[in-house]
This record gives C-alpha cells, structure tokens and sequence, in this order.
C-alpha cells in the first residue's frame, strides 16, 4: 500500500484523502445559504435517515472493496432480506430478522467461497448473487409488495431516542464497529494486507481465505441489515425497489471517500462521508426543483474525479 | 487480480451452492407470515364490465384490414402480456382476459408473458402465430420495437388488439384496434378533485412517474393544464419523478415537504408513489386528508382503502379489466361489424362518497 502513495504528489494525496469532506462542507455551506428549511433538526434527521441502507451497505462494501475484491450483490441480499422479513413475522420480530442475517451470511458464504476457495473474480461472483438473490427474493414473495404491520419493526423504521431517528442510531453503531474491527483488530490487519498484496499474503502464512470468506459475510449481513432497515422505513417489503441499484451507490460511496479500488486500504469515516456527499447532492436537486436525473450526472462526475485522484500519478498518462 | 492460493478442489463451490438452495427451499417450507386480515377476494371487480365511452372515432372493419370472417367461440385467441403479473394492475389485467375467454366461450386461450423483455414478447407473439392463433390481444411492454411481430400478424391477417398501451403503428392497416384508458382524461379528473379539495387555491407537489414514460406526459399534462383553465389559483410548486414506486415516492416527498413545509395538495401520478407520500407526511406531522390532500390515480386496493380512512381525497380509476371490452371488440370485428379504432375504457372515481362501497370493485 505504501508504494502507491510514495509516488503521489503530496497534494493529490490530501485531496484524495480529504476531498470528500471538503466537498461535504462546500454543499452544506451552499445549502446553509440557498435552502428554504435547510438548518433544521427535522430537514438533518430526514438526510440521515435516508442515506442509512446505502450507508449500512456501504460498510461492507468498504470492507470487501480493501480486499481488492467487490460485492455486486449487496442490492439483491438486501431485497432478500426484505423478502425473508415477512415471511417470518409470525414468529415474532426477532426470529424474523435473525432469519434475514442468516439468509445475508450464507449469500456472503457463497460469494466468499467462490473467490477465495474456487478462485473466480470477484465481480463474477457476485454478480452470479446480484441476479440470483433478487429472483430468490421474488419468488419468496411472489413478486408482490407485503404491508408491514408488525408494530415493533414500524417502531424500528420510525421512531427515535432522544430525538435521534432509530436507524441512524443503528447505522452510527455499525461504524463504530466496523471501523474498531479495520483499525484495532487482527482480522482488520489482515483483510488490509490481504487486500494490498495477496501473494505476500499467501507466503506469510495469513489466513487469506478464511479473511475473504469472513469479509464477504460482513458485507452479506450488512446488507441484510440495510434491507431490514429499508423495509422498516417504507412500511412495506417490497423486494422489487428495495436495494435497487444500491450495490452501484455504496461502490461510489466508498471509491469517492477514498478507499482505492486496488485493496489495501480502508477508510471508513470517509465512506460515511461520501455516502453524505451523494445523498446530499440528490436532496440539494430535489429541494430547489431541479431534474433529479441531473443528480446522476453529477453523481458520475465526482466519481471519476475521485478515481483521477486514486491514480498513482496524476495525468501520468499511460 | 492474481490467483495466488493454490486452487483446491472445486466441488466445494458446489457444495455451497447446493446448501443456499436447500436453505431456500427451507425457508420457503417453513415460513410464517405475519398475521394480517384477510384481504377481500380478488377479482370481484372483473363481474363489473366496463362500458366504452361512447367515441365517433375512425372505425375498421375486417374488409378494410383483410382476413376472413370467424365465429370467436370456434377460435385460437391469444394474448401476449407484457410484464410480470406482480403488480395489481396486470394481475387484474390477466384475470380479466381469462375470465372473458371462458366466459365467451373461445376454443383456446393462449396466454404469454414478456417478463418486460421486449424481445420475448416478439418471440411470444410469433410462438402464438406458429401454434395457429386466429386474433391476438397485445398488451405492448412498449409503444415501439413490435414491428416484427405485428408483421408476422399482419402477414397472415390475423387481428392484433393493443390494450393499455398504445404502439406507434397506423390503426386497421398494422394493429386493428386500441383499447386504453385516455391517460390526459385521468389528469384533468384528477386536477378536478384536487381543485374540490383546497377550494380552488393552493400550492400543490407532484410526484411524476418515471421520466420518457407516455403516461408520465400524459397524466402531467392533463393536470397541469387542467388547473390553469379552471383553478388558476393552484400553484405547481415542485414537480420531482417518483418513478412510480412507492420507496422513492416516500424519499422525494419527505425532501419536499421540507422544503415547502406550506404546500396544501399532492398529486401522485400512481398509488404507489401516494402511499409511499402518505408514510412520509405522517412523519412530517402532517395529517393528510386535514393538513394536506394527497389525490392519486390507479384504483389499487391499498390506496382505494385508504379513500375510506381519509387519508387520501380521492383516486382517479385506471381501469385494468379489458377482457369484455376486448372479446366484444373481437366478436364485432370477427362476425364483419365495423369496431372503433380507438376504445376508451371507462375509469371510475373513488372518493370518500364511493369508496366503501365500491372498494370490492378496486384491484
């Protein structure tokens, strides 16, 4: 990892690795100033609020993504498990969310098998769950939206403590979590080393598969986690629209806070920081009446700026 | 990326793969819904035949179109859908042919499903031909791209009816008739009740449907200039797509209710996208049906329920039930009798007035 940075200019590498936030402060300045009801408790929870699956998904993306790896099928795990929740109900809210984290690690137990012990690519891999697991996820809940009446699971979606939205509470938790796990454990050390440099990996004696495998079923319960709690906040499980495309948004998430494609590396404050970043660029649109399609533009264009800055040097050419 | 660890043997990616699916049969077998009441019957609705609006369009008759006259009761129908029967409107859609077939008592009824692949459908139709279909009822997944299969119709003189979409091919000559919902109508209607319901003066928020859809401009269009000609009063202050779903419905209206908390009236362009609002308002504080009046169009269970609670000022009707318009048009059409080009299917309003006694007709 540390060969990468050495060849960097010092600049490049603190906008790489601060850019993101200082894109943040920029929007929300931008917001402070030109939107209606922006500076209010009520307009933050709603952003927070919002941002949570992609956020929980994204953690685990980050996580996947520092093994030099990807997890396309976090969308479909997520609309999986919204799909398992109701069919469970009946035995209460826990058994039924237990049964959606179960169904989250074993699709991380499938795609971590695939890569780490039967060698395919990452992105085939799960790219096999990111088609399978929505169709699973269809055929469990013959394709149809469910209502949710389950009022521990609505009080899960709405409600809050001390004025902080439930989910958000959830998210910030699993941060803390996952960002303790990467900076202060060994599973953490290895997954980064794994990441950075696979062979050297292989050749110290680290337990790379078990790493993968366990890395990919973080990411596989995250998911579950973000489909529990999308489906609490729509009222309604509906495996159709829940996590559609998300695996796409938590990937930016994470590329544009800063964690590079190429493994070795994870940043989790700054994964939080771009999801921020993308959310808030789609509410800033919606607020002031603009296309949110526009959002999309947007969106790809600090996508690519954020992979420019990840490059070993910039406008290095080829 | 480098295939460092030695590969061992394969089989276990495929133990793996067996396990997932045995879990999936698992959880399929041993699941337990939530308890919920019972949801009334599907398909009352379909006893309700709906009346074409009487239209003096451009007529067709078999002589102009070509082919043979035919008694339908000893034909091959078939009919081509175009999405997965998940959402209310094509499950209702579906039945209603079905139901229609036996009622009328067609020989054969094929039925397909595009799965919204727009090359399955041409596939499908052409299937349909090849297993000698005498008339086709097309729900088209879109309004161009069936070229191939209208032909391979044509080439054979077999009547081809469109229902709920439109294609953009010339009526009696490439397709005999359209049957549809005049989507500008359900627009204006809705701007109508929207109007009743602030007294003609507010700020109002629509939640569009997905952008490119015909619909989408349609439903748009008819609202907007709806309220300029009778409620002038009634400003459009935010117009944000919802893509018809009901998750991003609930996203979008939470960012405008915050930026307008003041707005009086919002307009949904399906149901989906107005429960979706409704959870987002409540969580807003506002009461809908006293803060603010939300009218939307579809006529689905959920939403036409919500009419009788209050929540929702009122639901403009899309009718999905085309299966007895659509065999009479057949019957006409086959026994020499000139149909219309273009059949507008009646759709219903459901407001506070109607909405309980008429939620057995909703789907």
């Amino acid at each position: 990892m540390a060969e990468t940075t050495v060849t960097q200019p010092p600049a490049t590498r603190r906008l790489r690795d601060y850019g993101v936030y200082a894109a943040l402060g920029i929007l929300v300045l931008y917001n402070l100033a030109f939107t209606e009801n922006f500076a209010t408790l009520a307009n933050l929870n709603t952003q927070l609020v919002q941002v949570t699956p992609i956020l929980i998904a994204a953690l685990g993306m980050a996580l996947v993504i520092g093994t030099e790896g990807v997890d396309l099928s976090v969308g479909s795990v997520m609309a999986l498990s919204a799909a398992l929740l109701p069919l469970y109900l009946g035995y209460g809210l826990m058994p039924a969310i237990l049964v959606a984290l179960l169904g989250g690690a074993l699709c991380g137990i499938f795609s971590g098998t695939l890569v780490a012990v039967v060698g395919i690519q990452p992105i085939v891999a799960t790219l096999a769950l990111l088609v399978g697991g929505r169709g699973l996820a269809l055929v469990l809940a013959d394709g149809r939206l469910k209502d949710i009446r389950n009022p521990m699971l609505l009080e899960l979606g709405s409600g809050s403590v001390l004025g902080i939205p439930i989910v958000v509470l959830i998210a910030a938790c699993l941060t803390l979590v996952v960002g303790f796990l990467v900076r202060y454990t060994t599973f953490g050390r290895q997954l980064v080393a794994v990441g950075g440099n696979r062979s050297a990996s292989v050749l110290a004696g680290l337990p790379v598969r078990r790493t993968l495998i366990v890395t990919y079923v973080i990411s596989g319960v995250l998911a579950a986690v973000a489909g529990i709690v999308a489906t609490a906040r729509l009222t309604a499980s509906d495996p159709s629209a829940i996590g559609q495309l998300a695996e796409l948004s938590a990937i930016t998430a994470v590329v544009v806070g800063g964690t590079p494609l190429n493994g070795g590396r994870v940043r989790i404050l700054g994964t939080v920081a771009g999801a921020l970043l993308m959310q808030l660029i789609s509410a800033t649109l919606i607020k002031h009446n603009l296309p949110s399609s526009a959002a999309l533009v947007v969106q790809a264009a600090i996508i690519v700026v954020a992979v420019l800055l990840q490059r070993p040097r910039l406008g290095g050419g080829g | 990326m480098t295939a460092a660890s030695p590969s061992r043997p394969v089989h276990l990616g495929r133990i793996v793969g067996a396990s997932l699916c045995g879990f999936a049969l698992i959880l399929a077998g041993c699941a337990k819904s939530e308890e919920t009441a019972a949801p009334p019957a599907q398909g009352t609705g379909g006893a309700q035949a709906p009346v074409a609006s009487t239209a003096d369009g451009p007529t067709c008759t078999i002589t102009q179109y070509g082919g043979t006259q035919l008694d339908l009761k000893s034909a091959i129908v078939g009919f081509s859908q175009s999405e997965k029967e998940a959402n209310p409107f094509r499950i209702a859609e579906t039945q209603s042919i079905k139901d229609e077939a036996a009622k009328a008592g067609v020989k054969q009824l094929l039925t397909t499903n595009a799965n919204s692949q727009l090359s399955k459908q041409i596939s499908d139709i052409q299937d349909m031909i090849n297993k000698g279909a005498q008339a086709l009822i097309v729900a088209p997944l879109n309004s161009d791209g069936l070229e191939p299969a209208l032909s391979a119709a044509r080439a054979k003189n077999i009547p081809v009816l469109t229902i709920d979409r439109k294609v953009n091919a010339a009526a009696c000559k490439d397709y005999v008739s359209f049957l549809g919902s005049n989507f500008v109508e359900q627009g204006k209607r809705a701007a109508q009740q929207m109007a009743k319901a602030l007294n003609n003066k507010g700020k109002v928020a629509i939640l569009l449907g997905a952008s490119g859809n015909n619909v989408t401009t349609d439903r748009t269009n008819g609202f907007v200039d709806e309220l300029k000609a009778s409620a002038p009063e009634i400003q459009v202050v935010a117009q944000q797509t919802g893509d018809f779903a009901r998750d991003k419905g609930q996203q979008v209206m939470e960012q405008i209710i915050q930026a307008q908390p003041d707005i009086n009236g919002v307009y949904a362009e399906n149901d989906e996208m107005a429960l979706g609002a409704l959870v987002a308002l409540r969580s807003a504080n506002k009461k809908p049906g006293t803060d603010i009046h939300v009218v939307s169009i579809d006529g689905t269970r959920n939403a036409v329920q919500k009419v009788t609670e209050g929540e929702l000022y009122a639901v403009v009707e899309s009718n999905p039930r085309f299966g007895p318009l659509a065999f009479q048009t057949l019957q006409s059409f086959l026994s020499g009798q000139p149909v219309q080009q273009n059949v507008v299917i009646s759709d219903k309003l459901y407001t506070k007035d109607n909405a309980t006694a008429e939620l057995g007709n909703s789907y």
